[in-house]
């Protein structure tokens, strides 16, 4: 039912009293705690009726707690997200600094390199050497992005494909001269596995 | 005419790459050929489709689309960057980023000034075409999506790009998108689906052709951006399209294997009301056709199981002559196996890697045709990985097995191999000259004491072997000054002379013992496939692409008597029809008037003291001279004794002890290994 996406309202009444009605006309109670009520409840006579609060105003007030409230979880979740990022920055920053003493101690008696470290970093002391890691650019992931596009488009799930024994084996039995399936010499030829289907 | 001891052997296990890209220049009627691993390869449709020039690749270098202007080529790949190809020196002149991520597409303008590139970021980068190099000028407007395929409008103001879901139209000259042509996914399954447009053709009528991996061909009406026909031609992708010359057909090349042909007529006779209409459909592939090239007179495919098909069109050229047969290429056009004649080993060369295997022996003796028991296996010596990215080029063993080298394209490198006992030794011979830079060709010495290397401007580079370092002794260079790259070398095997060719159809002659050009081969219009210097007669036997065999004597500087008969006579019509090149020539040790060769599909042996065949007699007459007595043999024998029971063969060489060595890759073995094909329901299966 429709009541379930409301989260629980704090029930208030609000009456707009007939102008030829006597008596002060009491305002909404704010947010319709008990101690308010018990309040206005003591101002008001007894036989009043509750104030009433129009559909309008409670659907308004309805959605906008549940906005309030998903803004606080979207803007915890962004800060959570702040706070990695930054603990993974101080991370990459540690690590290079890090990286330097512990490279190839044989090294070491051979030329030195020259390297210009951001004054964040650490200064290096001792006998230690630079060597550059060899690492994955962007540019080799992006074109591993590209290549597993293609396999997966030509060779991905939906590709209908089959085996290569399979076509052999049907040129085989439809063949002018017909024979049988083929065997290959080798058990794990033309296997259907993700490495032998890559089309380089 | 005698028995030989053949070693078949079957372990070399050669592997062919995909075929990726082509791009045709009809002006020099030269065919570029994309591999998956990167290589590019060049063949001359003139001269009976002969593989001129292999550019070797390199780790990571893919090249997903090539394209000529002019005489020069370019290629993109998922690199990122633009490669111009030197095809002098036969390696990458330059590369060029365009900082648009991997690159699917590139094409050139008619007028041959601008070059556009389609990347991931789903930007179309224009560059200008200079003199030296190309220069970047514009980014056109920006899109959403990968831009996988593009395609000039003939009159250079506007291009099609195909992307995901959809085509748009550029205006080339203020860089705006001004149409989007929505391409409709596959039904059922499919609708979930993205559909890719692969490929698309702009004519000059502004009709866009495209084929998408929903399996249609669809004519779009450029001007008004709006579909005119579909064709649903396959259930899986259309991946290639290609158009004439003359704009009448168009062929389309899908995953299921086949090419389908659409021809722009009218569907009644003598009306003019011309549309796209589908006709013709060929089935030449086992698996995905992934490039296809349209020229006036054939349809040039290729894709996934690695074979070069020509087919052409039965309303271009006349019936039934050897212009119209069907021609596939499926093995390369140069030796990948060198053998070492007196150590009894073989080199085999792989793009990344070398093997060398010392043959097995066998015992007994048998009649025609038996096998004989083998006494001790081959065995792998060496297993020697390449330094560096780029693949092997060329490769040679000295005949004594002690040496072994391998060229890239950027470098050289030389082994010295030590074979005590049971050990096998090798080690790097470190310090080469300079002038060993690269090389195209490699060739040892017959006593292992000189090693010879083609380099540039057809010149030859002799060095002396030491295993501590070896000297350049000279650099021999040939008079006509042409830049055209060696791809034949060969040695006699008394150390005399020493012959290259070179892809102008030229054969330069050097005396070895004077260390200076002896003479110039008169060039036949055909380029050489093979050739060959009789180690008794010291004749240089040369054969050529379109099959033509000459022998030239290099005491007299003059075709030989014998040659001079054959000419007159004219090869016999079968030999001439065969479709694939003669790749060695090797000598009988025992019988210099014995002259083996041979192809793909046969060996080959010229006895010239034999008489040659008539036109009109059979040319393969082994098995029936078989048949008949001795008398009668010796009346109807003829000089080419050629026998077909090796297949597929990518090398022959007669060794020292009368043995033959046959190198041989079924081609079962190597459809056996391509990825997998698509699943076709056939009737009754």
């Amino acid at each position: 039912t429709a009541a379930r996406w409301f989260l629980p309202v704090p029930w208030s009444y609000s009456t707009q009293r007939p102008s030829h009605c006597s008596g002060a006309r009491q305002g909404p109670a704010a947010g319709g705690e008990a101690s308010d009520l018990g309040g206005l409840l003591l101002e008001s006579s007894d036989d009043e009726a509750p104030e009433e609060v129009t559909f309008e105003d409670s659907k308004t007030q309805a959605l906008r707690s549940m906005k309030d409230a998903l803004d606080t979880v979207r803007r915890e979740k962004e800060q959570l997200k702040e706070k990695r990022r930054r603990r993974q920055e101080l991370f990459q920053e540690q690590k290079v600094c890090v990286l330097a003493p512990s490279t190839d101690q044989s090294d070491h008696k051979t030329n030195s390199f020259r390297v210009n470290w951001t004054p964040s970093c650490f200064s290096l002391k001792g006998n230690y050497t630079v060597a550059t890691v060899k690492e994955r650019s962007s540019a080799t992931f992006q074109q591993q992005v590209a290549q597993d596009f293609i396999q997966s488009r030509l060779y991905g799930p939906g590709s209908c494909r089959t085996t290569n024994n399979e076509l052999l084996s049907l040129q085989n039995k439809k063949g002018r001269n017909q024979s049988a399936a083929v065997q290959f010499v080798k058990k794990d030829w033309g296997e259907f596995s993700p490495k032998s289907v890559r089309p380089c | 005419m005698g028995e030989f001891t053949v070693h078949r052997v079957r372990f070399f296990d050669y592997m062919p790459s995909a075929i990726r890209a082509m791009a045709f220049n009809p002006r020099t009627e030269r065919l570029a050929v994309a591999r998956a691993d990167g290589a590019v390869e060049i063949f001359n449709f003139a001269d009976n489709y002969f593989q001129e020039k292999v550019i070797p690749g390199r780790d990571g270098g893919t090249v997903e689309a090539l394209c000529w202007v002019g005489p020069r080529l370019f290629g993109a790949g998922l690199n990122g960057a633009i490669t111009e190809y030197d095809l002098e020196n036969l390696r990458p002149r330059y590369s060029v980023e365009a900082y648009g991520g991997p690159i699917w597409t590139v094409s050139g303008d008619s007028a041959g000034t601008m070059l556009a590139v389609g990347c991931e970021d789903g930007t179309v980068k224009m560059f200008e075409i200079l003199d030296e190099t190309i220069r970047f000028q514009r980014n056109l407007e920006r899109q959403k999506g990968r831009i996988i395929s593009l395609s000039w409008h003939p009159s250079g103001a506007l291009i099609a790009a195909g992307m995901i879901d959809m085509i748009r139209i550029f205006d080339a000259e203020t860089g705006r998108a001004t149409h989007r042509l929505l391409v409709e996914r596959g039904a059922g399954a499919s609708k979930s689906r993205e559909v890719v447009v692969w490929s698309v053709v702009f004519l000059s009528d502004h009709t866009i052709v495209s084929g998408d991996s929903a399996g249609k061909v669809q004519f779009w009406d450029g001007h008004t951006g709006t579909l005119v026909r579909t064709h649903l031609v396959t259930k899986w992708d259309v991946l290639a399209l290609a158009v004439s010359q003359d704009e009448s057909s168009v062929v389309a090349g899908t995953s299921e294997s086949i090419v389908v042909q659409f021809q722009f007529i009218s569907s009644t006779v003598g009306r003019q009301d011309n549309e796209w209409v589908r006709t013709r459909t060929f089935k030449n592939h086992s698996h995905d056709v992934r490039a296809l090239v349209h020229t006036e007179t054939a349809v040039v495919s290729g894709g996934m199981d690695t074979q070069l098909v020509v087919r052409p069109l039965l309303d271009k050229v006349e019936k039934n002559t050897q212009e119209s047969s069907l021609r596939k290429i499926a093995f390369p056009h140069r030796s990948l196996v060198c053998c070492a004649k007196k150590a009894g080993l073989l080199l085999f060369q792989f793009p990344e890697h070398l093997e060398l295997w010392r043959l097995g022996e066998s015992e007994g003796h048998g009649r025609a045709g038996d096998s004989l028991p083998v006494k001790r296996k081959p065995e792998k010596l060496i297993h020697l990985k390449r330094k560096g990215d780029d693949h092997i080029r060329c490769s040679a063993v000295s005949p004594c097995g002690g040496w072994l080298v391998y060229a890239t394209v950027s470098g050289v490198r030389l082994y010295r191999i030590q074979h005590d006992n049971n050990n096998i030794g090798v080690t790097k011979v470190s310090k080469l000259p300079k002038s060993l830079c690269s090389a195209h060709q490699l060739c040892f010495s017959s006593d292992s004491s000189k090693l010879f290397a083609a380099s540039g401007l057809s010149s030859v580079v002799v060095v002396a072997l030491d295993p501590l370092e070896c000297k350049h002794l000279h650099t021999l260079r040939p008079k006509s000054g042409s830049r055209q790259p060696v791809h034949l070398l060969c040695v006699s095997d008394d150390g005399k002379w020493l012959a290259s060719a070179n892809t102008d159809c030229e054969v330069h002659v050097y005396n070895l013992k004077k260390m200076k050009l002896h003479c110039k081969v008169p060039v036949y219009s055909s380029c050489p496939t093979a050739i060959g210097i009789n180690p008794v007669t010291s004749n240089l036997v040369t054969v050529h692409a379109d099959q033509q065999v000459f022998e030239f004597s290099l005491q007299q500087k003059e075709y030989t008597e014998w040659s001079r008969r054959l000419q007159q006579r004219g090869l016999h019509p079968v030999w001439l029809q065969r479709d694939t090149p003669v790749a060695h020539i090797t000598f009988n040790p025992r019988n210099p008037a014995h002259i083996v060769l041979h192809d793909v599909f046969m060996l080959c042996i010229i006895d010239q003291s034999l008489p040659l065949p008539e036109a009109r007699t059979p040319l393969l007459n082994q098995m029936m001279l078989r048949s008949l007595p001795e008398a009668e043999r010796s009346r109807q024998s003829h000089a080419f004794k050629i026998c077909k029971s090796f297949q597929h063969l990518l090398s022959m060489t007669l060794l020292d002890d009368q043995s033959l060595v046959a190198v041989e890759r079924p081609l079962l073995d190597i459809v056996s290994q391509l990825p997998a094909p698509v699943r076709q329901k056939k009737f009754a299966t």
